[in-house]
């Protein structure tokens, strides 16, 4: 009896468990995709505050130009090396769409999709177990997929070519699916277990933004988003609540070159306020500075293809042992312009480079396809 | 082509691939999980409960002739079982090649086609089967008035075997004379089978039940162009009763069994075979609230020297199905279902520790009630019927509390998956 009340109370304190992502990347609640546009991440990330595809300032959709739909693919390859051990991964992402809408002269709306954090990941962990009177190995498999996902509504005002100011309302959703399966060796003796629980997320947020083009060769932006409350549950049952990251940007673009433009960008987030969700979930504050360019290229079966590369470091919001972990990329990419400029194509290829310090070290490459058009 | 036009299909093409190739994913880290999983399911716990609250030996009641094998056993005065075989609906005319039917009236080369399972056979020299005519007008399941019936004046033939003349297939040639007496007279021919030797002798004959039964065939003419009658075993007794009939049409009939063990022991197996019943009290927060991945039932074995001491016998533990309303342990042990492929191969000498598992129950105990699905178990020998071995185990009635029987379970805490 004694031994049940053990493990009753042990059950309690362990609380609740989703841990062994087997990636620098994916701890905590995530890996934050940077909700980007490919042509975005081409340069960086440097000009999204610019880019009205991007889901980072609602000013910015102000300069989209003719209406516009938009869908990307972001899948990640990804090497994660410990020691001796390595694991390749692929990692399938569509981490944007959006769809903005001009209204009139001055106004423009947006409604966009991104992943905000990306959980998915899957381990194996063999153990050894005592079972009865035996020793055996234990498999213990973990599946999480899902993820927390940003979705705004924009609205913004372009009063002149000089100024765009814009507001977002965010709903942040999604779900965590977990599995976790306990696998013994023979089956004659031992019951596999196998256990599934789904997690839902639900928040808001609000977020402004503001574009100054004094001349034009140079513009500034900067944008915020106030986080609001998300909470997560099983079922009915809540168990997390955390106020979502404080998002700050401000960014500087030149144009001052013919056919080029070279921006730099710095952002703040507030991750540390997700800390509160979960017992072991530590959020860092944490930095993003990104400098790129992008210019008119070569022109191809008669289109100008636009040119581009950027580099990027920041820190993610979840940290491996207590330590931060940072990621520096570098990135190239080119944009199309198709169907008579009806259409454009981005692609971006970025390698990214993720460190807690330690003989832990992860590479990835993500491709990014954009496509976007004009109906 | 413009040099810059195929540079750009061939970027694309190279694009188009990768998108392909990555559509599939691949999220398996485990290659550093060493370093980067800490484990998320809790640890396994083992407990061991003095869990049993009610054991005893009873009564396996699946019915006479159920069993898929015949045992014709002479052991001395440790173990006598006889064979009977039925062949209630006899022919009384036969179609000679090219001729139309006319009366038997003549019989040749009469005998019984026996399948035997050389493995069970025991006794190293020769062995005689003697067969007698047991038909009677007594009940059917009258154990006395059919013994009664092996006796000089029913003696209908013998033979002969020597061991090496004993295959998977033997033909036991019997009275032609007793069966044409039989058919001329429109009786019912019913056959019991004896062993007898100088030294102990048993084989088990595959029954209908088994899928072979024994044939009756014979010629009822010399021609040897004409055919030869094959007969299956048919019994008309008892009447009304087509299942427990078919059983009847051959079975075997125990003249003298081993004794039996004490009261207070748990027997499974022997003849007429008994199995154990087993049922636990198990706390609920372990059938409810955790997961058992293993649980073992722990017995005593107490070594049984008479009959066969170091011949193999496979126990298969079954889950007791007969709910709150089935309260005889000897009713609630028929109504069974196996829960695992796993038996425990055990020798009747043996003597010790013995584990037997179980864990395949808990997840039905899991989902039913103890009022629909008791808590209970059934031992019994994979060739119950067929064999006399009987093993057995102390009870908890034993004095030593460690030879009692106990219930070893392995469990772990279900965890509550979610935030990191």
């Amino acid at each position: 009896m004694r031994t049940l009340i053990v493990a009753a109370l042990a059950m309690v304190l362990i609380g609740s468990r989703g841990g062994a992502q087997g990636a620098l990347s994916t701890q905590g609640l995530g890996y934050p995709t940077g909700q980007m546009s490919a042509r975005a991440e081409g340069t960086g990330g440097a000009v999204a505050d610019f880019d009205a595809l991007s889901l980072v300032s609602p000013a910015a959709i102000a300069g989209v130009g003719a209406s516009a739909l938009f869908f990307q693919y972001s899948p990640e390859f990804r090497r994660v090396t410990a020691g001796s051990s390595t694991a390749n991964t692929t990692t399938a992402r569509f981490p944007l769409v959006s769809g903005i809408l001009p209204m009139g002269q001055d106004w423009t709306l947006g409604l966009s999709s991104s992943t905000f954090l990306d959980r998915t990941s899957e381990t194996s962990l063999v153990r050894r177990q005592l079972v009865g009177a035996d020793s055996v190995n234990e498999t213990e498999l973990t599946k999480v997929l899902g993820a927390i996902n940003d979705v705004r509504l924009a609205l913004a005002w372009a009063g002149s070519p000089k100024f765009r100011i814009g507001g977002g309302f965010h709903v942040f959703s999604g779900s965590n699916r977990m599995t976790l399966s306990q696998l013994f060796p023979d089956s004659a003796k031992y019951i596999s277990t196998s256990q599934a629980a789904r997690l839902s997320y639900a928040g808001f947020a609000g977020s402004v933004g503001i574009e100054f083009h004094p001349s034009r060769a140079i513009g500034f932006a900067i944008a915020g988003r106030m986080g609001g409350d998300l909470r997560a549950q099983s079922g009915d049952t809540a168990i997390g609540r955390a106020r979502l990251p404080n998002h700050y940007s401000a960014s500087v673009s030149y144009d001052g070159i013919t056919g080029a433009n070279i921006s730099a960008r710095v952002a703040r987030d507030n991750w540390s306020s997700l800390s509160k969700m979960g017992s072991s979930v530590k959020g860092f504050d944490a930095w993003d500075y990104s400098v790129g360019a992008e210019a008119s290229g070569p022109r191809v079966m008669q289109r100008l293809i636009v040119m581009r590369a950027g580099a990027r470091f920041r820190t993610l919001p979840f940290g491996f042992n207590g330590q931060k972990v940072s990621e520096t990329s570098f990135m190239g990419g080119l944009g199309v312009p198709l169907a008579r400029d009806r259409a454009a194509f981005d692609f971006t290829v970025q390698r990214a480079g993720r460190s807690a310090g330690g003989n832990i070290n992860e590479r990835g490459f993500i491709l990014s396809f954009g496509l976007r058009v004009t109906p | 082509m413009k040099s810059s036009s195929l540079l750009l299909r061939s970027l694309a093409t190279a694009l188009l691939f990768v998108s392909f190739a990555s559509c599939s994913e691949n999220l398996d880290s485990s290659g550093v999980c060493s370093v980067l999983c800490p484990p998320v399911g809790g640890n396994v716990q083992n407990i061991t409960l003095d869990a049993v609250v009610l054991d005893t030996t009873v009564q396996s009641l699946s019915g006479l002739g159920t069993e898929p094998g015949l045992l014709l056993a002479s052991r001395g005065d440790t173990l006598d079982t006889r064979v009977i075989i039925r062949y209630d609906s006899l022919p009384f005319t036969f179609s000679p090649k090219s001729d139309t039917a006319r009366p038997i009236t003549s019989v040749d080369s009469a005998n019984l086609l026996l399948h035997i399972d050389t493995l069970s056979i025991k006794g190293a020299s020769q062995v005689t089967i003697e067969a007698y005519d047991v038909d009677t007008t007594a009940s059917d399941t009258s154990k006395a008035a059919v013994l009664a019936l092996f006796r000089p004046d029913r003696f209908i033939s013998s033979q002969v075997f020597n061991r090496a003349d004993l295959k998977d297939t033997v033909r036991y040639y019997i009275s032609n004379a007793a069966v044409l007496a039989k058919i001329q007279n429109k009786a019912q021919l019913r056959i019991g089978l004896r062993a007898s030797g100088l030294t102990s002798a048993q084989m088990r004959i595959i029954s209908t039940e088994g899928g072979s039964p024994p044939r009756l065939s014979f010629r009822a003419t010399p021609d040897t162009a004409t055919a030869p009658l094959t007969l299956s075993p048919f019994s008309r007794t008892p009447a009304g009763e087509a299942i427990i009939a078919y059983n009847l049409s051959d079975y075997t009939i125990i003249a003298k069994g081993p004794p039996p063990g004490s009261p207070s022991n748990l027997d499974v197996g022997g003849l007429p075979p008994r199995r154990v019943y087993v049922r636990f009290n198990i706390p609920l927060n372990i059938v409810d609230s955790a997961t058992v991945v293993r649980a073992t039932l722990l017995l005593n074995q107490i070594p049984n020297p008479l009959l066969d001491p170091t011949d193999t016998v496979l126990i298969l533990p079954s889950l007791v199905l007969g709910g709150k309303a089935v309260t005889d342990p000897t009713k609630a042990a028929q109504i069974v279902a196996d829960i695992t492929l796993d038996t425990l191969r055990i020798m009747p000498g043996g003597s010790g520790l013995r584990e037997i598992e179980l864990a395949r129950a808990f997840p039905i105990w899991r989902t039913q009630s103890p009022d629909t699905i008791p808590r209970a178990i059934v031992l019994k020998t994979l060739n119950e019927g067929n064999s006399p071995l009987e093993i057995r185990f102390s009870s908890s009635e034993e004095a030593v509390a460690l030879l009692r029987p106990r219930l070893r379970i392995s469990y772990t805490s279900r965890v509550p998956l979610g935030i990191p």
